[in-house]
């Protein structure tokens, strides 16, 4: 963890670089450790140990900015560092938009880095020995028997990640956050008895050594990929697409980065010029959520300081939110807001149906049902988007499935689109988001997409 | 050429030292140890709404510590180089060899070394200074919005870093060397009629800043601006089944996600790759040849020595149509009992070498590249390709098409754009039915990402495969 003499350090950074001709200064020190084990077909295959430091400083000089990082922290190394780079900035050219946020949006109560629950204390008295033991039960090569498939290979991996960091600027500003990770990742590859491969992943991670389940991550990895065996051939057309909630965020994420004020500014962003206005259906609402405790993506401030705050991105369709940081806020005139996206959730709906109340989860199976026929997608496979027009396409695999059942798996298809008329094909979004992803977003469903196979 | 001395002044250490924190990491048993120290400093510089307004550099420093016994590794690294905290990490390292287990016999891999230094830097970028490149960067956004009036925004980047490694080994093997890179890009967006289209164009290389010329600014101005009437004009064709001619250059991105990963030693010797059974087995038709090659002068893949300091080499992975060779880092050379391909690579200091492509390409066939567009009747034209991905087990491969024609009874007719394609390695690699006579290495930045980032390049004669599934309406 980051320790005193080291946030005085970052302390003295920003004062040394404004006492040497700096206007301005942002110093953040970053200090991780993690610790991983990784198992091969159920022995030994390799321990690491990782530990970081590095400062990066923000440098505002005569109108102009530069960044720097180092991870050689000796006060005389990072002195001569701060000169050279306050050297350069003044060979660049002006910019005045680029200015440290207002003081009066800073987050005023990151203190300790803790105080959203992000940190786990159990991880400072784990050990290689127990590191061990959790990979080792992990595996289950050698005590799976199939009679239709051999495990070829297994892998797993379980890591303990601890990620510190703090941040000072020449406005007074101090912020901390701090986190644990504990990880598990498996993969395993089968033959089948036709001598086809097929593999199948599954991870899992949590800030809390408690919310993490090492023993069934091999078993769903093996599942996904068992399922795989004997794919058919599906004719191209337009199907009802589910995608499932593992791999649904690959199809907000460019939605999320049309909405960042850099793409905005630099006129590679479907969506501009749409802030306020309804681009999507009705039922289409994606809340930010940082404040909430304890969960995975939370934080306090952004890399300027500024505070987050719960509160919806796209509402009913409505854009609510664009992305805007100080120096694009400067750029293109606008308010600014936060940096990113830090916690998307994306609220539940079903087109045409009322959801189920109280504690009724909305699963896969009742978006299979819901969806009657169809194609499952469980992963994607390559593929791309343009961010100014917002046309895509993606590899898909996945299962054909009719009358809400799965039928048969699917490979080598496309799906090809664009995410504003896809998004207007929303139909429907489960409540059954991972726990551990940073973003929350449940098994989605939309009508008339178009397959190639 | 620096001496040793240069590269253990870097680092503050000593030979006698080197030799110490090897005991060390091999004081539990291991079969092979082996030091990376790395000084890397990056620079880099942004053009963006006309101005060179933005820009700085980053250093990194350290040294990783591998213990490998058997197939299995002990990995950790410091940021410190004081001698106390590299011991802790040899310490930390040797902790894989406390199992016990079998061991593997790991052989020098020091075949001949380098006769040349494959990275020229006749230029130093540590020596030059931010306001030598600011021109040229002024001067490549005048060059690009004066070809067309759709030009609404240049954003322009240079970046560049200089690595100081030294390597040493269990053998006593001391390796050091300094590697360059330099590389410029440009992403310029368009607009007509209310329509928006982008294109991004990169030059890298791995050489000094002699890199950034008149002649260079020119080459990736016309370039950026090349094909663009097209782009606005393209559509997305009717998806399904259908033959894909590859243009030469970029397509070199099938070569390594149809081919490349899959024959990466890890991969087959962990019994994961579509590939782990079929060396000596023909793969592609009679007259294929597939290289992977760490010894183009300059070029952004090029390893005068891998990371595990073996020199580079120039690998056939495919002969005459058979597969001839993996790609191997030490272990995996162990583990098959051949010598080490070259192929040993990491991101950094931080990550232990795992088998990694360099220049990967197919070599020139016979075929006239308009004969192969001529013997089409129906299919498209693949002429620019960004990022691709693989499923080792499976061995079903991606890659996506910036731009490209539908190809109709043997003539380009309409451009098309933003395509996926998919298909299935061993089978594509069996589907290719013309080589043509036209290799063209691609220059662009290429980066692998299969666990770590790795500066790669690849290439590609035209190729004609007979059928492959193109995403579409």
């Amino acid at each position: 963890m980051i320790n005193e003499h080291e946030i005085s350090l970052a302390k003295h950074c920003v004062r040394f670089a404004k006492a040497n001709g700096a206007d301005g200064a942002r110093a953040i020190l970053s200090k991780s450790r993690t610790d991983s084990c990784n198992m091969l077909n159920g022995a030994l295959d390799k321990v690491s140990h990782c530990a970081d430091r590095s400062i990066y400083l923000y440098l505002f000089v005569d109108g102009r900015y530069g960044t720097f990082s180092t991870n050689r922290l000796a006060q005389e190394e990072l002195e001569d560092f701060i000169l050279k780079g306050i050297d350069m900035v003044r060979m660049l050219e002006q910019d005045l938009t680029r200015t440290l946020q207002a003081p009066d949006r800073t987050e005023k109560n990151a203190r300790t880095g803790r105080e959203l629950g992000l940190y786990d204390e159990s991880i400072e008295h784990s050990d290689s020995s127990t590191r061990t033991a959790r990979a080792q039960e992990m595996c289950i090569y050698g005590n799976h028997v199939a009679e239709d498939f051999t495990i070829l290979s297994e892998e797993c991996e379980y890591g303990e990640t601890s990620d510190d960091t703090f941040i000072t600027d020449s406005q007074g500003f101090e912020g901390r956050h701090t986190e644990s990770v504990f990880s598990c990742f498996s993969e395993i590859t089968i033959q089948d008895a036709n001598g086809d491969r097929y593999s199948g992943y599954w991870w899992e991670s949590a800030s809390s050594d408690k919310d993490i389940d090492i023993s069934t991550c091999s078993r769903k990895a093996l599942e996904r990929a068992v399922r795989q065996i004997g794919p058919k051939p599906r004719r191209s057309g337009k199907y009802r697409m589910v995608v499932d909630t593992s791999v649904a965020s690959r199809l907000i994420a460019p939605v999320i980065n049309a909405l960042n004020g850099s793409a905005l500014q630099q006129k590679i962003s479907f969506l501009d010029g749409t802030l306020g206005k309804k681009v999507f259906p009705d039922g289409m609402t994606l809340m930010d959520l940082p404040r909430t405790f304890g969960r995975n993506g939370s934080r306090m401030f952004d890399s300027e300081g500024v505070a987050t705050q719960d509160a919806p991105i796209i509402e009913n369709g409505v854009i609510r939110k664009y992305f805007i940081n100080t120096w694009m806020a400067n750029k293109m005139g606008m308010e600014p807001t936060i940096e990113d996206a830090s916690r998307p959730c994306l609220m539940p709906f079903m087109k045409g149906k009322e959801l189920p109340c109280g504690e009724n989860e909305v699963s896969l199976e009742d978006i299979l049902e819901y969806c009657g026929n169809g194609i499952l997608v469980t992963g994607f496979n390559g593929g791309n988007s343009n961010p100014a027009t917002g046309d895509f396409s993606f590899g898909i695999e996945g299962f054909a499935f009719s009358r809400g059942k799965i039928t048969h798996p699917v490979r080598e298809m496309l799906i090809t689109g664009n995410f504003v008329e896809l998004w207007n094909s929303f139909i429907a979004a489960g409540t059954d988001m991972r726990r551990c992803t940073r973003w929350q977003i449940p098994t989605i469903a939309f009508e008339g997409v178009a397959f190639s196979g | 050429m620096n001496t040793h001395s240069h590269y253990l002044d870097i680092f503050k250490v000593t030979q006698l030292q080197l030799q110490s924190l090897v005991g060390t990491a091999l004081s539990r048993g291991g079969d092979f140890a082996d030091l990376y120290f790395e000084h890397t400093t990056f620079f880099n510089l942004i053009l963006r709404d006309g101005n060179v307004s933005s820009g700085g550099f980053h250093t990194d420093y350290g040294v990783g510590i591998r213990v490998l016994k058997g197939e299995k590794t002990g990995y950790a690294y410091s940021e410190n180089l004081e001698m106390s905290e590299m011991v802790k990490a040899a310490e930390a390292a040797s902790a894989i060899a406390q199992a016990g287990g079998s061991s593997l016999s790991y052989s020098s891999g020091a075949t001949a070394r380098p006769t040349e230094d494959l990275y020229t830097m006749q230029q130093n970028w540590r020596d030059m200074q931010a306001s030598t490149f600011l021109p040229f960067l002024l001067d490549l956004e005048k060059q690009i919005t004066s070809k067309d009036n759709r030009i609404i925004k240049v954003m322009a980047r240079l970046s560049d870093s200089v690595s100081d490694v030294l390597m040493y080994n269990s053998f006593g093997e001391l390796t050091c060397e300094t590697r360059p890179m330099g590389s410029l890009s440009v992403t310029v967006v368009f607009q007509q009629n209310g329509n928006t289209e982008n294109k991004s164009i990169s030059r890298s290389f791995r050489m000094g800043a002699e890199l950034i010329t008149p002649a260079l600014i020119e080459d990736i101005a016309s370039e950026a601006v090349k094909g663009i009437d097209e782009r606005f004009e393209a559509i997305r064709p009717k998806g399904g089944q259908m033959s894909v001619v590859m243009g030469a250059g970029p397509s070199g991105v099938l070569l390594h996600e149809a081919m490349g990963h899959a024959f990466e030693a890890d991969f087959n010797r962990k019994g994961q790759s579509i590939f782990s059974e079929k060396m000596g087995v023909r793969v592609c038709p009679e007259g294929v040849n597939v290289v992977d090659d760490g010894t183009l002068m300059n070029n952004r893949g090029a390893c005068g020595y891998d990371d595990e300091g073996v020199p580079g080499q120039k690998t056939y992975m495919v002969t005459d149509g058979i597969l001839t060779s993996y790609l191997h880092d030490r272990i995996s050379a162990a583990w098959y009992g051949v010598a080490p391909t070259g192929n040993g690579r990491r991101e950094n200091f931080r990550y232990n070498p795992i088998p990694r492509m360099r220049a990967t390409y197919m070599e020139s066939g016979n075929a006239e590249p308009e004969g192969i567009i001529a013997s089409v009747n129906k299919g498209i034209y693949v002429e620019e390709l960004s990022n691709g991905q693989v499923k080792i087990g499976e061995g079903d491969f991606t890659f996506f098409v910036k731009s490209g024609y539908l190809i109709e009874n043997g003539h380009l007719t309409a451009p098309i754009k933003d395509i996926n394609i998919i298909g299935n390695g061993p089978q594509a690699l069996a589907d290719i039915l013309a080589v043509g006579n036209d290799l063209k290495i691609d220059n662009s930045t290429w980066t692998c990402g299969k666990e770590q980032s790795v500066a790669v390049s690849c290439g590609m004669p035209t190729i004609l495969v007979s059928s492959l599934t193109v995403g579409g309406e």
